[in-house]
């Protein structure tokens, strides 16, 4: 086709006119980006689940005179991937907010395109210290290091613990974990005896343990994810260092229990979301996934199932005057939202501000701790 | 000066270079003795280690029954690696091919494409994550001496070593079988010549090795209860410094070099940050090749 005066007058009017055809819409739209094939696959189909559940309740609700619905793009994990499908919401005047994307890398790689095309953003996942700076459409629905090891480090010492000794894995991850918690715990004057940093997959602590116990800490603090942390919990156990650890959310995952047995009772650690919680709404949501599941929600899918319901209310707070802008706005404004990972506020960099739920192992299962 | 402190780093790092001499064995052999480039060990750990596992899984059998369908195992996948990767390059049996070296050391790359096919299939049947295990089944029962902890699997694996150094080393200086795989090592044309029949040498030395490499990679799943698909990758690296160290075609030489590997990695801890302890065995490597070409127990071959 020749590119005519004419031609570019039609599409410049069509595209003019679009707006308005949306106006005229009988459903609010939004996208969500995940990975539904590829490595990360199982969490993306997780997601999906836990936003169908969120949805469904939703449009069944009446809250709005239209339905909502939602647009799931593949990612793979892929950021080549996440920009295309972040440019195709953008180019869809019809989606007015986006979810996702899973990991940081390709959230932080899709943020670009919206932040400049002036699209809300919020991620459920998504936990590099960067990706919510990035500008004011960012924002996410998972808590940060800085502020588990401020909730750990308060915890220590209200059990009057003063010495303790720091094990973290050798990652960007692992040094925020470190960071988050010795800078709030020597703040309130607890001192920090031993700080050691070991490689992901490490099969022996040994060495590290009995360096660690030559120190002799109240506590050790720990930034592992579960298969580092059942290596360690065993090894502590097989060395019979009865010092209690304290963890991350990290850790929070029944694997861990399974692959450590007896050497996982007593584990501390702070989690967002537990499942065997009581709460109405906690419930609601695992009676509904376990219908479609045999394994009960874990914090990723529950995480995603706030993120949605979070979108949701804030399309609800914009309505019927929605715009990208004015649902921007009413993200920004959530204040104690009551979700199965707590209460959530949004800070002024999209940071969300959780209360965060202590847990340890008991009797081989995740409980909370009054 | 030996205070608890000490003597616990001392029992950790003598326990992790007997892990360490028990990868180093029949790695040794089929690298070393038979003079054959094999980058697969590591996979037939990783092999025995998963047969042994899915044993437990199955049907429960006592831990020796475990142990030998692992060694079971290995043989098994030591015929069918020495069947696809090493064979076909002797099908030429000329004397320039059997002389050539680039022949000789081509089977680098089909046993590493062995060891990447076996590893990535492994991956998309049991996924990358560590497997469960029975946690009966885990060979980490603390017993306490003294001051200092050891577990019952680093008695087990002390008299496994023990018995396969001794095992082989009898094996290769007594038995007509290991007099041939040291004529086919030594110069495989000349052993050709006076009626030994390499390929069989071959194959077997092939059985033997890949069992014990099987052996150790069940034994050490159930001492860490860490079994999964990459898990032969980092012991074979120490494996194959080990076996350097000794200078490549001794088997007790390997041993020793394991130990000291063991001891020098699990005191470094106390002296600096432990993600450097890694780079004690490739340290080792280094000052081996430029000082001690020969390898600490000096051999007859200087190549590495």
């Amino acid at each position: 086709m020749k590119l005519t005066r004419r031609t570019a007058l039609l599409l410049a009017a069509a595209t003019a006119l679009t707006p308005v055809a949306a106006f005229a819409q009988d459903s609010v739209k939004l996208g969500y980006q995940l990975p539904l094939t590829g490595n990360t696959a199982q969490y993306g189909q997780d997601f999906k689940d836990a936003a169908e559940i969120a949805l469904t309740k939703f449009n069944a609700s009446g809250a709005l005179p239209v339905p909502v619905e939602i647009i799931y793009e593949d990612s793979r994990s892929d950021a080549k991937e996440g920009v295309t499908i972040a440019r195709k919401f953008v180019d869809d005047k019809e989606i007015v907010g986006v979810l996702g994307d899973f990991t940081s890398t390709v959230s932080m790689a899709a943020a670009q395109v919206y932040k400049k095309a002036g699209m809300v953003q919020l991620s459920q996942t998504a936990s590099h210290p960067d990706f919510a700076k990035i500008s004011k459409w960012q924002f996410r629905n998972i808590t940060t290091q800085d502020q588990e090891g401020a909730v750990n480090a308060q915890w220590m010492m209200d059990k009057g613990i003063k010495k303790v000794a720091v094990i973290a894995e050798q990652t960007d991850w692992g040094q925020s974990v470190a960071k988050g918690f010795v800078e709030p715990f020597e703040a309130a004057g607890g001192e920090v005896v031993y700080t050691e940093f070991f490689n992901r997959g490490l099969a022996d602590f040994r060495s590290i343990i009995t360096k660690l116990e030559d120190q002799a800490p109240d506590a050790v603090y720990t930034g592992f994810f579960y298969e580092d942390g059942a290596q360690f919990l065993k090894q502590m156990a097989q060395l019979d260092a009865e010092i209690p650890i304290y963890s991350t959310s990290a850790a929070y995952n029944d694997q861990l229990i399974e692959l450590a047995g007896e050497a996982a009772e007593g584990l501390l650690l702070t989690a967002t979301f537990l499942p065997t919680r009581m709460d109405a709404n906690v419930q609601d949501f695992v009676t509904e996934w376990d219908k479609t599941h045999d394994h009960a929600p874990g914090q990723f899918p529950a995480q995603a199932y706030d993120a949605v319901n979070i979108m949701l209310a804030a399309v609800v707070k914009a309505y019927p005057d929605l715009t990208r802008e004015s649902l921007r706005d009413a993200v920004a404004a959530t204040s104690d939202f009551p979700g199965v990972t707590g209460n959530t506020t949004f800070d002024e960099n999209g940071e969300p501000l959780k209360e965060l739920t202590k847990a340890s192992v008991v009797g081989g299962v995740f409980v909370e701790v009054e | 000066m030996l205070d608890p402190y000490i003597l616990q780093q001392l029992a950790i790092g003598l326990s992790l270079g007997m892990i360490y001499a028990l990868m180093a064995i029949g790695f040794t052999l089929i690298f070393g003795v038979l003079n054959v480039v094999n980058f697969a060990h590591g996979e037939v750990y990783t092999i025995g280690a998963f047969a042994g596992l899915m044993a437990i899984s199955a049907f429960g059998p006592p831990l020796l029954v475990v142990l030998f369908i692992a060694l079971a195992a290995g043989a098994l996948a030591g015929f069918g690696l020495e069947r696809m990767a090493f064979r076909p390059f002797r099908r030429f049996s000329d004397e320039a091919s059997l002389k050539s070296r680039a022949m000789r050391e081509a089977t680098l790359m089909s046993s590493l494409a062995m060891s990447i096919i076996a590893r990535e299939a492994m991956e998309m049947v049991f996924g990358s994550q560590f497997q469960t295990v029975d946690l009966a089944y885990l060979i980490n029962k603390p017993i306490h001496i003294g001051p200092i902890t050891i577990v019952n699997g680093d008695l087990i694996i002390l008299g496994v070593t023990l018995l396969m150094l001794g095992g082989l080393q009898w094996l290769l200086k007594k038995s007509p079988i290991g007099l041939s795989i040291r004529a086919v090592s030594n110069n495989a044309l000349g052993a050709k010549y006076c009626g030994i029949n390499t390929d069989r040498t071959i194959i077997i030395t092939f059985v033997i090795g890949s069992a014990m490499g099987a052996l150790a990679g069940i034994l050490v799943g159930l001492y860490y209860g860490a079994i999964f698909p990459s898990m032969g990758f980092t012991p074979g690296i120490k494996a194959f410094v080990a076996m350097v160290m000794g200078g490549l075609s001794s088997v007790p030489g390997a041993v020793i070099s394991a130990i000291i590997l063991g001891l020098s990695e699990s005191l470094s801890t106390s002296f600096m940050p432990s993600v450097w302890s890694d780079m004690v065995a490739y340290a080792f490597l280094l000052l081996t090749l430029i000082f001690f070409p020969q390898g600490l127990f000096g051999a007859r071959r200087e190549r590495v």
